[in-house]
């Protein structure tokens, strides 16, 4: 056995490049599968898995504390069926919306010692937990919108002034923020909270059963709310569903293209080993041990690059994952690591094992003299075909290698051909994404926005820290003023107000638009804009609620009702958003001012310029900056994207550039002579990168349509996991330049690939490579 | 010999280091257009590394080489290339043909590296082929030529673009005596036709018969020259 180790070991020495080259694919190819793994495990039920690792509630149950005692509600915890409990923890709800950080809406703070206990352990993600009164720690999902920033004074008048000391993700969403018991108890709290976890909670009935368990002995008025996990369930996969059928792709591509790289990589390795095979067996090694030698030479780099992949792997798709789905802590399961560091290299030696079981059966004359009889009959036809080709000769001869390697050339065809899919899958995901991004957030950068005081249903304190001086003209004089001043085109003013739906619980924003809406308002995706009694609204707005174009639903507010019947369904994101026109208002809450004015700006007047001029005629109206387009889940998509992109478009280009050091190896003796007879190193280099050339162009033109139907089946789905219609606009993405740019994709691919090996070749040294034969 | 007009080859005080030996140590050497060299001596005496050289597959570590009026100190790479293209002819031991190329294939390649059409590299090559007594297995492949077949192949392939010199290595070491000796006598006729030759041989009798001039070569450094009377 040592016998064979030492000529394994000779023999890597010997295939350096070779040996770097096994262990650098099975490092990239051992990190995208962990990569494509960890994705698709985390796409498969995203919420379950971050229930189960946060050992989240089934239930969370608000107690009123005036009317159920401490020890009742122990003893809610000890109830049959009950797993694990978790409280009670003082809560209060703190209004922000009187506050400096008005931003973060109302909280519902909950007073916690510390984040972890049996039933809802919170991810910190960021900061630290509140260590002592005056501390708040807020609930944000790592990947989200950070509310405001770390360290941030959250100053509500009449309240101790609070720091924002870390931001912690609770899955259950059990409070939207957390400060110490003591500091809890200081707010005077009235209801408590405790998180229940049941033995079974598969379904809405078993949780119901479960609630009916613990609050058995408890007076029924003591019950201030309930929320089970099934309701947080919805809410999470619509905001991450979006990720869902994008990742699982990308993680099939990934593990597609790293097994076929390795398996290229690997019997690559042993069939340009064939003639070594043939000196050992004259050596006197038997059958097996010259398998042995074959499976060592292999096997030793390809642990090498597993292991080193693996870590690399997790490295890379930690901020991914944490990213898409919010779960960082844990990161990548044991199993999908210990599946790769097994299942590589099993793919590893299946790949060795048969190309040497091939090689095992060779007799040895054959070994040796292999390569030295003409290759397949189509090689040589197509060889005769190119010799006469109109074409530099060191094209034509690149172009006939391919054929002389028929099945390396497939896997590396099939390697280029996952590889521009993956390109072109992935650039019209992000051109989707911009395309949506682009039309519920557009990026105005004509139009100013102004705030004409606060919103009518809320009351500002007379000792609040006032930031904006109140309005001194009426409405109608500001949009008066507005309109007037030189440079305004068109001018849209606005109030918004909670308003009941009738007949349900539901209290979505109503925005009233007086105007030129239609140059200002929401865009319209279909149908029309709102006229008066009529209504427009998102399509997740109307999904969510079964409603359809043509519906109308009644308005209540402050005692006054309206029907309004939807017309149009707009481009706008927040699904709980709906537009109408200032009649509606006119009859819900007469008399209202608008609170904000839209105005679109000439082309050619200054923001700076038109701002000073209506501050001249009302310094109330506050300017606002322009708005930021961009919205992290659009950042995160198109972001993985782009890193998915880059690493497999690497991992098919590696492939590549093992064909070539191949090729080079096996053809040296050709290439010194070709280089003897006058073939410049440029030639070889043209004939080197030419031989995957072709590939590259091949792979081109079958990796697009692929990548172009996979974006059809996944662009749509990631849209109704989004709860919202699928836009034709944002699924025809592809222009034809953008097609035949991608359709280059396959080229570069190639050309990247090759470029070092076919420079290695280039340079080879004639004399050597003679010599040596 | 001296520099002069008809010199073909001028080798100064040519040294060639490897990295754990010292091939080539103060050669210098001229040939005449119109000779036929043979370079005899023991194996790893240097024999190879001087023809490769020659030849511009190799640079020496010092001395000078002036090949047809061309200093190859002076060359870059690709200057090389086109020297080993248009000034030189080489023939190896083990023939070197590419086994997917018909044996015609094989001949043009060499003037289709150097731009020439498809058809009249053919053509040429085909005439070099009959030239050579084998135009008759043209369209054969290397596996299915005879040694002697395929040496003779490699001479047409190095006689396509006109060579000012024709260098041999060892040409006749991996064919048998006969097919050896017909080998011989193709490059003995070339060489009547005026073509210069430097070759490398291990066969006395076959350096004799062909050759103007042999030279030996002990431990990298010229032992001895003869001139040999021809008796054609
Ligand atoms: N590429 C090379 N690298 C290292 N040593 C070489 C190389 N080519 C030849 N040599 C050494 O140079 C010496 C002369 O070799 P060579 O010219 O091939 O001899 P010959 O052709 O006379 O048998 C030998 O010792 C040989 O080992
Ligand atoms: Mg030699």
């Amino acid at each position: 056995m040592s016998a064979v180790w030492r000529v394994a070991r000779s023999a890597m020495g010997r295939r350096r490049v070779q040996t770097a080259v096994i262990a650098l694919v099975v490092a990239v190819s051992t990190g995208t599968s962990v990569l494509a793994l960890g994705l698709l495990v985390s796409a498969s039920g995203p919420f379950q898995r971050a229930h189960a690792e946060q050992n989240g509630a089934h239930l969370v149950i608000a107690y009123d504390t005036t009317r159920v005692s401490d020890e009742q509600l122990a003893a809610t915890a000890t109830r049959p069926g009950v797993e694990a409990a978790a409280g009670p923890f003082g809560e209060v709800t703190l209004d922000t919306a009187r506050s400096t950080a008005a931003r973060v809406g109302s909280l519902t703070t909950v007073g916690r010692a510390d984040p972890a206990g049996p039933v809802d352990r919170l991810d910190l993600w960021s900061g630290r937990w509140a260590a002592a009164p005056g501390e708040i720690v807020l609930n944000v999902r790592q990947g989200s919108d950070d509310p405001v920033p770390l360290g941030s004074r959250i100053e509500i008048p009449g309240e101790p002034v609070l720091t924002v000391v870390g931001f912690a993700y609770s899955v259950s969403a059990s409070a939207d923020a957390w400060v110490t018991p003591v500091q809890l108890a200081a707010l005077h709290p009235t209801t408590a909270q405790v998180l229940y976890r049941f033995t079974t909670a598969g379904t809405g009935a078993e949780v119901d059963a479960g609630r009916a368990a613990v609050t058995a002995g408890v007076p029924a008025a003591a019950v201030l709310g309930e929320q089970s996990y099934l309701t947080v369930e919805e809410r999470f996969d619509a905001d991450i569903g979006v990720y869902v059928p994008f990742l699982v792709p990308f993680g099939f591509l990934g593990l597609a293209v790293a097994v076929l790289i390795v398996a290229n990589v690997v019997s690559g390795a042993v069939v340009s080993g064939v003639r070594t095979i043939g000196v050992l067996k004259s050596l006197g090694f038997t059958p097996n041990q010259v398998m042995a030698v074959y499976l060592l030479m292999v096997l030793a780099p390809a642990a090498v690059g597993c292991v080193v992949g693996t870590i690399g792997g997790n490295l890379v798709a930690r901020p991914v994952l944490a990213d898409a789905f919010g779960v960082g802590a844990s990161g990548i399961d044991a199993w999908v690591d210990v599946a790769a560091l097994v299942g590589l290299p099993l793919v590893v030696a299946l790949a060795a094992f048969v190309s040497a079981l091939r090689a095992r059966r060779l007799p040895a004359t054959a070994a040796i003299t292999a390569g030295s009889g003409p290759r397949s009959g189509r090689a040589v036809v197509i060889q005769r075909r190119l010799a006469s080709a109109r074409l530099p000769r060191s094209v034509s001869l690149g172009l006939g290698m391919p054929f002389a390697r028929p099945a390396r050339s497939m896997l590396t065809l099939a390697a280029i051909v996952l590889g521009v899919m993956t390109v072109t899958l992935s650039i019209g995901v992000t051109l989707s994404v911009n395309a949506y991004n682009d039309a519920v957030r557009p990026v105005h950068p004509d139009r100013v926005e102004f705030l004409g005081g606060l919103r009518g249903d809320l009351s500002l304190p007379a000792d609040a820290p006032g930031p904006h001086p109140a309005p001194t003209l009426t409405d109608a004089g500001d949009e008066a003023a507005l309109r007037s001043l030189p440079g305004s085109v068109h001018v849209l003013a606005s109030a918004e107000r909670t308003v009941h739906l009738l007949g349900s619980q539901e209290k979505p924003s109503v925005v009233f638009s007086r105007g030129d809406s239609a140059a200002l308002g929401p865009g319209i995706a279909e149908g029309r804009q709102a006229g008066p009694g009529e209504a427009v609204a998102p399509s997740r707005f109307l999904n969510r609620r079964g409603l359809a174009l043509g519906d109308t639903i009644t308005l209540e507010l402050g005692g006054n009702r309206t029907q309004v019947t939807f017309v149009g369904v707009t481009l706008t994101n927040n699904a709980d958003t709906i537009f109408t026109g200032w009649s509606t208002l006119d009859v819900l809450a007469p008399g209202s001012r608008a609170e904000s004015y839209t105005v679109q700006l000439a082309p050619g007047t200054t923001r700076e310029a038109f701002v000073s001029a209506v501050h001249a005629r009302d310094p109330g109206l506050e300017a606002l900056p322009v708005r930021d387009g961009t919205s992290s889940q659009a950042v995160v998509l198109v972001g993985s994207a782009s890193l998915l992109t880059l690493v497999l478009a690497l991992v098919s280009a590696l492939g590549v550039f093992n064909t070539v050091v191949l090729h080079t190896h096996e053809r040296r003796r050709d290439l010194g002579m070709l280089k003897a007879i006058g073939m410049t190193p440029r030639q070889v280099t043209a004939m080197m990168i030419t031989s995957v050339g072709a590939l590259g162009v091949v792979g081109g033109l079958l990796g697009v349509p692929l990548g172009y139907l996979a974006h059809r089946l996944v662009g749509p789905a990631m849209m109704r996991a989004a709860q919202s219609d699928v836009f034709g606009f944002v699924i025809d993405v592809y222009h034809a330049p953008t097609l035949v740019l991608l359709g280059l994709a396959g080229i570069v691919i190639a050309v990247l690939g090759a470029l070092l090996p076919a420079g290695r070749a280039a340079r080879l040294p004639i004399a050597a490579v003679l010599h040596n034969e | 010999m001296t520099n002069d007009d008809n010199s073909v080859v001028q080798l100064t005080a040519v040294r060639k280091e490897y990295s754990d030996s010292v091939a080539l140590d103060g050669v210098s050497l001229g040939i005449a257009a119109g000779e036929a060299v043979a370079v005899m001596g023991p194996s790893g005496s240097g024999k190879s590394t001087l023809l490769n050289l020659v030849a511009g597959l190799d640079r020496p570590t010092s001395g000078s080489i002036v090949v047809n009026g061309e200093d190859l100190g002076d060359l870059t790479e690709k200057g090389l290339a086109l020297f080993r293209r248009r000034r030189v002819g080489m023939i190896f031991q083990f023939f070197n043909l590419l086994d997917d190329l018909s044996a015609l294939d094989n001949v043009a390649l060499a003037a289709q590296l150097t731009g020439t059409s498809a058809a009249k590299a053919r053509t040429r090559a085909l005439e070099l082929l009959d030239e050579l007594g084998i135009a008759g297995r043209r369209n054969l492949h290397p596996a299915q030529l005879s040694g002697g077949e395929r040496q003779r192949v490699a001479v047409a392939r190095a006689l396509m673009n006109r060579p000012a010199l024709l260098l041999a290595d060892e040409p006749t070491g991996a064919l048998d005596s006969r097919s050896g000796e017909q080998v011989m006598d193709l490059l003995l006729d070339l060489n009547q036709i005026g073509q210069t030759l430097l070759l490398v041989t291990h066969d006395e009798r076959l350096a004799k018969q062909c050759a103007t001039r042999v030279i030996h070569v002990v431990d990298g450094r010229i032992a001895s020259t003869s001139d040999l009377e021809h008796t054609p």
